[in-house]
């Protein structure tokens, strides 16, 4: 907002004086948006490929990658300051995309006290991260890692687990017995409520993934293994008989009231995919802004927008990424589309300049503040049109 | 299924107006989507939007009825819920709001949908088709399983009219002439003959008004 506009707006690049050409990022994107020139040898990265992943900048032996977020220096500056803050040595690593909330980590790794560091995709830390953690005093490291058929990055799942494997042979060989790095893998999926399910089909109909089964005796069967959690069968469910591990119904009611106590007028909150923006760690600063964080766009709910415009929102933001983007096959186009029919329907009750839906790329870091922006603009001018009626 | 869509907001609203105690009732029944428990609460809060911004100050109760068609679900479904409320605005189909009706003499009843078709649902592209329109007197048989009567825009049993163009028909070019479809299937079963059979005009007198089951 008002931050100056960075020299280049790319989230991941190739420093070209460090690279040593060896090709490892190349094999490893899961997304080939990495190649090698045939002439030159140049390494090059498509970055309308990329999908910020950060496998690469992680891989990378002669440290040639750069990335925007989350970078090695930026979490152990994170590190420095949660330390004293959670009083903790003990660092859980986790992919957002699934980690349960902090009463759920503490379940599944049994510890009660620990530095929370959420990132997207585990695929991104590097040893020389956890090595340095260690250096820095961190005397246990737990990561959790989605399931490895359930990475939004292909990749990063596995590659960690093999990677943890790896560093924990070394560190037993230098005395820091068996396991110096626990890893777990978790996934956040749907749960059903039977009780309340009217057996109509609708998860059926939308799910990208055929997870749920309409059976004609037994109703709606959910395949869990097959369950992507992207929450669009509980956006759609007309019964409220579907809930998302972590992104509940009342959970998010709550949130939203919570944040929308503690903003400053004019206020903006954001429903974002947690896919299509990154967030920086030290937290929103903002008083007339707020977000949450989605487990894909296609959890955003019509039901939580009304909600936040009763409850003093201003303006509603829904940051999807493009559907070409989306690591949820498509599921983003289905938001837009839902997205639309509210804003027909608010449109019915002039309110429809109130919801704004975009497109967000994560490689584009600047995207979201430019939307947001824009959106305030036309925010300001309709009040002033409201004020002078 | 029975596919609908929401009224106009300002229709609803106008409709609601004369009262302030209003009921939403949804219905989990046969309409796709289901217009049940979300719909309502949703409708709910639009209209409460709406309300506060044209200082109406309404008080809405919402429920979902397990099929709204069904007068004794209805009728004990509903009846716990009425009290002080002046009128109720139903989410169902075009019967739901003629059962309350007849349920409940003394108590206005307000349909929030319009009810369109007997639809398809094609999971590709999200879109819901008419189908079906229960005209009593089933020809899918003669024409391939496709029905000239719902799918041709001019209703022909004998077709095709002559106004098509590249399969597709010249009311919409988006929509296909149906009786370019029954072709097709047609020859794909081997049964071309049966175009070419004389289907006598629909026969109003085939659909029925009343059924035992």
């Amino acid at each position: 907002m008002s931050q100056p506009p960075a020299e280049s707006q790319v989230a991941v690049k190739i420093n070209e004086d460090y690279c040593s050409r060896c090709s490892i990022c190349q094999s490893l994107c899961p997304f080939e948006a990495i190649s090698k020139d045939a002439e030159s040898g140049q390494i090059i990265l498509e970055i309308e490929k990329c999908q910020v992943c950060g496998i690469c900048y992680s891989a990378c032996p002669a440290k040639a990658i750069d990335i925007i977020y989350y970078d090695c220096g930026s979490l152990l500056k994170y590190l420095e300051k949660a330390k004293p803050k959670y009083k903790s040595d003990t660092l859980v690593i986790m992919c957002k995309g699934s980690a349960p909330d902090f009463a759920g980590i503490k379940q599944i790794f049994g510890v009660s006290e620990f530095i929370p560091l959420s990132v997207p995709c585990v695929g991104r830390i590097s040893e020389e991260l956890l090595l340095q953690a260690m250096a820095t005093g961190i005397d246990k490291i737990f990561i959790l890692a989605c399931d490895e058929d359930y990475c939004r990055f292909d990749r990063g799942s596995p590659l960690t687990g093999r990677r943890v494997l790896a560093l924990n042979r070394l560190l037993e060989q230098l005395g820091y017995g068996r396991e110096a790095v626990t890893l777990k893998r978790h996934s956040l999926k749907v749960k059903v409520d039977k009780d309340l399910c009217i057996a109509c089909g609708n998860c059926a109909f939308y799910c990208p993934y055929g997870a749920p089964k309409l059976e004609s005796v037994g109703g709606i069967n959910f395949d869990l293994d097959a369950c992507r959690g992207c929450g669009l069968c509980v956006a759609v469910c007309p019964a409220f008989a579907l809930e998302m591990d972590n992104w509940e119904r009342e959970r998010l009611s709550t949130t939203i009231s919570q944040l929308l106590a503690e903003m400053k007028a004019p206020k903006v909150l954001i429903f974002r995919c947690q896919w299509a923006v990154f967030p920086p760690l030290n937290g929103e600063s903002n008083p007339h802004v707020r977000a949450i964080d989605l487990p894909c766009s296609a959890r955003v709910d019509a039901f939580h927008i009304l909600e936040a415009l009763q409850n003093g929102a201003d303006g509603v933001l829904i940051a999807a990424c493009p559907e070409d983007d989306c690591r949820q096959e498509g599921a983003s186009g289905r938001a837009e589309h839902f997205m639309g029919m509210l804003k027909e329907r608010l449109n019915q009750i002039g309110l429809g300049d109130c919801l704004h839906f975009c497109h967000v790329a994560r490689r584009d870091p600047e995207q979201l503040d430019k939307e947001l922006e824009q959106f305030n603009q036309s925010l300001k001018a309709l009040a002033t049109k409201r004020g002078s009626q | 299924m029975i596919v609908t869509a929401l009224k106009p907001l300002d229709e609803i609203l106008d409709s609601i107006s004369p009262y302030r105690k209003v009921l939403i009732a949804g219905c989990d029944g046969c309409t796709q989507p289901p217009r049940g428990l979300r719909e309502a609460e949703t409708l709910k809060k639009l209209l409460e939007l709406a309300g506060k911004r044209w200082g109406k100050d309404f008080q809405f109760k919402v429920l979902s009825l397990v099929k709204q068609c069904d007068s004794f679900l209805t009728a004990s479904e509903l009846k716990p819920h009425l009290e002080g409320v002046e009128a109720v605005l139903s989410l169902a189909c075009g019967i739901g709001p003629q059962t309350i009706a007849e349920l409940f003499p003394e108590l206005p009843v307000l349909p929030a949908q319009n009810s369109h078709f007997l639809g398809q649902e094609n999971r590709e592209g999200g879109a819901l088709e008419d189908r079906c329109s229960a005209c009593g007197n089933c020809i899918l048989a003669q024409t391939g399983g496709i029905c000239p009567l719902t799918r041709c825009a001019k209703g022909l049993l004998n077709g095709a009219c002559g106004g098509a163009r590249e399969g597709k028909c010249e009311m919409d070019p988006e929509r296909d002439c149906a009786w370019e479809l029954i072709y097709q299937r047609l020859e794909r079963l081997g049964k071309l003959d049966l175009i070419r059979e004389f289907r006598p005009p629909r026969n109003y007198q085939a659909k029925a008004w009343r059924l035992t089951t």
